[in-house]
């Protein structure tokens, strides 16, 4: 009986906030703007939004007065609500959640209901082992699980439908491994993940290369194969699935993006924006240090790319069952 | 171990401007650690665009010293007006308020003070000694050991109720029900979230930590309100007496260890930390009826272990880059950000860094404690304002805190309802903390435990999964059975008495 | 006072048996065993309801007279107050994000000063509501860069 009353709550207070917007005037910007992270701080988006705001404000591309405003809550979907009723001087971060939270039937929210703005950056998404663990390679543990796909435990974050676990079930169609047959673990974070690969509690550990870095690089851990489709400067000896054979470009992506029902000239601005940001010293300085990669499209390129993960991962989710 | 860069660090640590960071993070963290809702995790949050100009080991020396002052800080205001913040701070109610109805308020909050420093020194030597092997040990508790050790300090904190076991066991599974609304990690399926986005992530216990304390406590306090004298609260010397520190110091000595090991497990270590400190100084005292009546030893117990316990959860952070808290998570996103990375290469590719660090929280201890001690004073004349302005100021604090907690005011309606439920459970002698604590661990308890049925056979697998689980399951029964033992024993002796629990 | 004493275990009972339906409305899990989801809520469920049950029974050896709290809140005077507090928490919590942090807390701690401390005090309860709400706005907005509506 509490349900139609509590779920009508956050749309009549969103409502509510709407009618505070102010109106528009002709010129872009004319009030205080706001990137919001959808998320609690010290995450991944809360890190890209810090990062997009450092470089901005820091070059001063960005005059206007600008914050990051944390909104955590349903992966992603209170702050994307939020966005959805503000004008354009609010933008918010996403990734592939956006996507997959409509596909999952989590959420009615979908990308056709934002302005697509820039992709800012990737990660790339490797299997690990633990080095004591002896595996030679990723086609001894293909192999493996051809031979019995439950024989090995996955340990991935932060859910199910995640890039992480898209990208696993990619791997295994392409391989001939039955999707719906993997021991997936899902842990919190990537760190805990860790955690339980160098205790010995799973086997392979679905994360991105900042996270699996420095306990490669302390050789605690063998990293296998990586999602990018060529090998990576900081990565030589880690070579790519597709060199293995299977056929996968599976980018970990973030970009930017606005409410709907942007005009021209305001989309035209963020894209300069942007622009610069995305050749600024400082942003490329912290996308090395956090072992991120440049992925920098415009508002026209993210367009179509979304359109495709899209179709993309609609795919991946189908043939794993996922779909509601 | 190279003694010359231990020395290098501490010059490092003594730098004018490392020392002025140092004691901005100590009264930065202090007084986010007071306010109901703020903590070390949004305190950091707040400095991280700060962080950016500075010199690496500063912004880690701030870092760490906000993270240490909010557990100094947290104890105060649950012994003041019965109102912890925070999970870490709250079996600081259980003795420091009633010392405070004792007109000792004074006392226990400079006792709680030097607790916190001997927990904290003790936590670093156990940083410099054993950062390493035991960070290697604590990867041995995979999902069986968590999934006991969960059991083991929920059982812990359920003895705790003696002579009430049946309404201990009554709010544990409440608290263990209301872990389980939102997002089911391993199936993705969203349970109980009667379809509020903001719920998906599951109920913040913090949240329902302030509503039974601090809105129950308001509420409670409502009952005398119009009869309350003016507040001529004696609050006693500032200074501790010579017996009470003879009675804290062996707790003290004690609880340091529980909490630094704990606090190195990834999870709520503050809290279970300082609860399981409490239950077993209780559990082996001799004194039991006067705990949870201002006993001295049943408030410096639980604050040594939470000190310990923040000190020992940068151990997993900084050697692994695993953070074990939301505090720790924040700080290691912060470092990454101004070019540090920790890991395991951290103690061997910059050990000036990791020495200046371990250096800066000696000092920084001790300075807190003289903050603490200074601040006293000061704190104490909270107890001077009239409870007919003190308990609108404390409801509105309580508001904004759950506010910015989750930015949402479904926050505010579920304060409401925890008030109300607070203010029945205390009324109607129902415990509380078996509640908040299984609503602290729950939603892990249960995904370690469907984990662990995926790599284990059967539930008699995941007991006999390991060494650490079998002693966790001796511990368990042991906790559980001790209370029943001492009623058996209690009845034998006394069967005239009637039960007044 | 034998109503408010219970109300919790029979709350309880009720509790658990909303959360059994809710239990078994549950969606099944895509992946993996379909009923995995929802294990550990029919422990806990059942749990709830036996203790519950537990406690009701043992409630005959309590002597609920001898409980001066429970004596206290069931006067009719205590009722009062501590529901015209909720009245206003709830009220705060239904304005908060349309008036915004500053008007909506000057209303509520006003209300709440005025009702409990009295009228006769209004120079002490308005420069109390006033700086309040005042600093903890300018504190938490500019200081700790927490956005209030």
């Amino acid at each position: 009986m509490w349900k139609p009353v509590l779920s009508s709550l956050p749309f009549l207070l969103l409502v509510a906030c709407s009618s505070s917007a102010s109106s528009e005037g002709t010129e872009f910007p004319t009030e205080r703007m706001e990137l919001i992270a959808p998320a609690s701080p010290g995450g991944g988006w809360d890190m890209t939004a810090r990062s997009v705001h450092r470089a901005m404000t820091n070059d001063d591309i960005i005059t206007q007065d600008f914050n990051v405003e944390n909104m955590p809550g349903g992966g992603g979907e209170v702050g994307w609500q939020y966005l959805q009723r503000q004008d354009a001087h609010s933008t918010s971060v996403n990734s592939s959640l956006l996507l997959t939270n409509n596909l999952l039937g989590q959420s009615d929210l979908s990308y056709e209901d934002f302005t697509p703005i820039a992709m800012l950056l990737t990660e790339w998404i490797a299997w690990a082992t633990a080095s004591n663990a002896d595996v030679q390679d990723a086609d001894e543990l293909i192999s493996q699980l051809q031979d019995d796909p439950e024989s090995l435990i996955f340990g991935l974050s932060p859910a199910l439908g995640s890039g992480y676990h898209l990208s696993t079930s990619q791997i295994a169609m392409l391989s001939g491994v039955e999707p719906r047959d993997l021991q997936v673990l899902v842990y919190d974070s990537g760190g805990e993940a860790m955690n339980a690969l160098l205790g010995g509690h799973i086997d392979i550990l679905v994360n991105s290369m900042s996270v699996l870095s420095s306990q490669y690089e302390a050789g605690e851990i063998d990293i296998h194969a990586v999602t990018s489709p060529e090998r990576l400067e900081m990565f030589p000896d880690v070579p790519t699935w597709q060199e293995l054979g299977v056929d996968i470009e599976f980018p970990h992506w973030r970009g930017v993006m606005g409410p709907p029902d942007m005009t021209e000239e305001e989309i035209a601005q963020y894209d300069e924006w942007f622009g610069e940001m995305a050749e600024s010293d400082q942003w490329q300085r912290d996308l090395e240090s956090n072992m991120f990669f440049d992925f920098y499209m415009d508002s026209e390129e993210t367009k179509a790319f979304l359109e495709e993960q899209d179709a993309l991962f609609n795919d991946i989710i189908e043939s794993v069952g996922l779909m509601p | 171990m190279d003694f010359s860069i231990i020395i290098d660090g501490l010059f490092t640590a003594l730098q004018p401007i490392n020392l002025m960071w140092l004691v901005i993070g100590a009264i930065l963290g202090t007084i986010v650690g007071i306010l109901p809702g703020l903590g070390p995790a949004t305190g950091i949050a707040v400095l991280i665009p700060l962080t950016f100009g500075m010199e690496p080991i500063s912004a880690l020396i701030l870092m760490a010293a906000i993270y240490y002052g909010a557990l100094f800080g947290g104890s105060r205001s649950s012994i003041l007006i019965n109102t912890p913040g925070d999970g870490s701070s709250i079996a600081a109610t259980f003795d420091g308020y009633p010392m405070t109805k004792k007109g000792q308020a004074g006392q226990a909050m400079s006792i709680a003070a030097i607790a916190s420093l001997i927990g904290g020194v003790m936590a670093i030597f156990g940083f410099i000694f054993l950062a390493i092997p035991l960070a290697q040990f604590a990867l041995n508790f995979g999902p069986a050991e968590y999934v006991m050790l969960f059991i083991f300090a929920l059982s812990a904190v359920v003895a705790l109720s003696m002579g009430n076991i049946a309404k201990g066991f009554l709010t544990m599974f409440l608290g263990l029900g209301i872990s389980t609304i939102g997002v089911d990690l391993q199936s993705g399926v969203h349970r109980f979230t009667l379809d509020v986005p903001h719920l998906t992530d599951g109920i913040d216990f913090i949240v329902i930590i302030i509503g039974i304390y601090a809105l129950g406590e308001v509420l409670y306090n409502m009952f005398n309100i119009n009869k309350a004298k003016k507040p001529d609260q004696n609050i006693g010397s500032k200074w501790f007496t010579k017996e009470q520190w003879k009675k804290s110091l062996a707790p003290i000595l004690r609880s340091g260890p529980i909490g630094f090991f704990l606090g190195i497990l990834p999870g709520s270590g503050g809290t279970i930390s300082s609860l399981l400190a409490y239950s077993t100084q209780k559990q082996i005292a001799k004194n039991k009826e006067e705990y949870g009546k201002g006993a001295v030893e049943g408030l410096v117990a639980p604050e040594s272990a939470n000190s310990s316990a923040a000190v020992g959860s940068m151990i997993p952070m900084l050697t692994m880059a695993i953070p074990g808290s939301g505090a720790t998570a924040v700080m290691l996103g912060a470092l990454i950000m101004i070019g540090i990375q920790p890991g395991p290469l951290l103690f061997e590719n910059s050990p000036d860094l990791v020495w200046t660090l371990i250096n800066s929280m000696f000092i920084g201890n001790i300075i807190l404690v003289v903050i603490n001690i200074a601040m006293v004073g000061m704190l104490v004349k909270v107890l001077h304002t009239p409870p007919k302005v003190l308990y609108p100021l404390v409801l509105v604090l309580s508001f904004l805190g759950a506010y910015t907690l989750g930015y949402s005011t479904v926050d505010f309606y579920i304060l409401i309802l925890a008030g109300v439920l607070g203010l029945l459970l205390r009324v109607l002698n129902y415990p509380v903390v078996p509640l908040i604590l299984a609503l602290i661990v729950g939603n892990d308890m249960e995904q370690n435990f469907m984990r662990a049925t995926v790599i284990y056979d059967g539930p008699v697998s995941i007991l006999f999964a390991s060494p650490i689980t079998i002693g966790l399951a001796v511990l368990t029964i042991l906790s559980l059975s001790y209370p029943l033992i001492i009623k058996l024993l209690g009845r034998r002796k006394k069967k005239d008495h009637p039960m007044t629990m | 006072m034998y109503i408010i004493r219970l109300s919790l275990p029979v709350l309880f009972i009720v509790v658990s048996l909303i959360y059994a339906v809710m239990i078994f409305q549950l969606q099944p899990a895509m992946l993996g065993e379909p009923n995995a989801p929802r294990y550990f809520p029919l422990i806990i469920c059942s749990g709830i309801l036996i203790f519950s049950i537990v406690d009701l029974i043992n409630m005959r050896k309590e002597n609920v007279r001898q409980n001066e709290d429970l004596e206290m809140l069931s006067r009719k005077s205590t009722l009062k107050i501590v529901g015209i507090v909720l009245g206003f928490c709830l009220i705060y919590t239904l304005i908060f994000e349309h008036l915004g942090f500053l008007i909506s807390t000057i209303l509520f701690l006003g209300a709440l000063l005025f009702y409990l401390n009295g009228v006769k005090h209004w120079i002490l309860n308005l420069s109390v509501t006033i700086i309040t709400a005042f600093t903890t706005w300018y504190t938490f907005s500019f200081l700790l860069e927490i956005s209030l509506p």
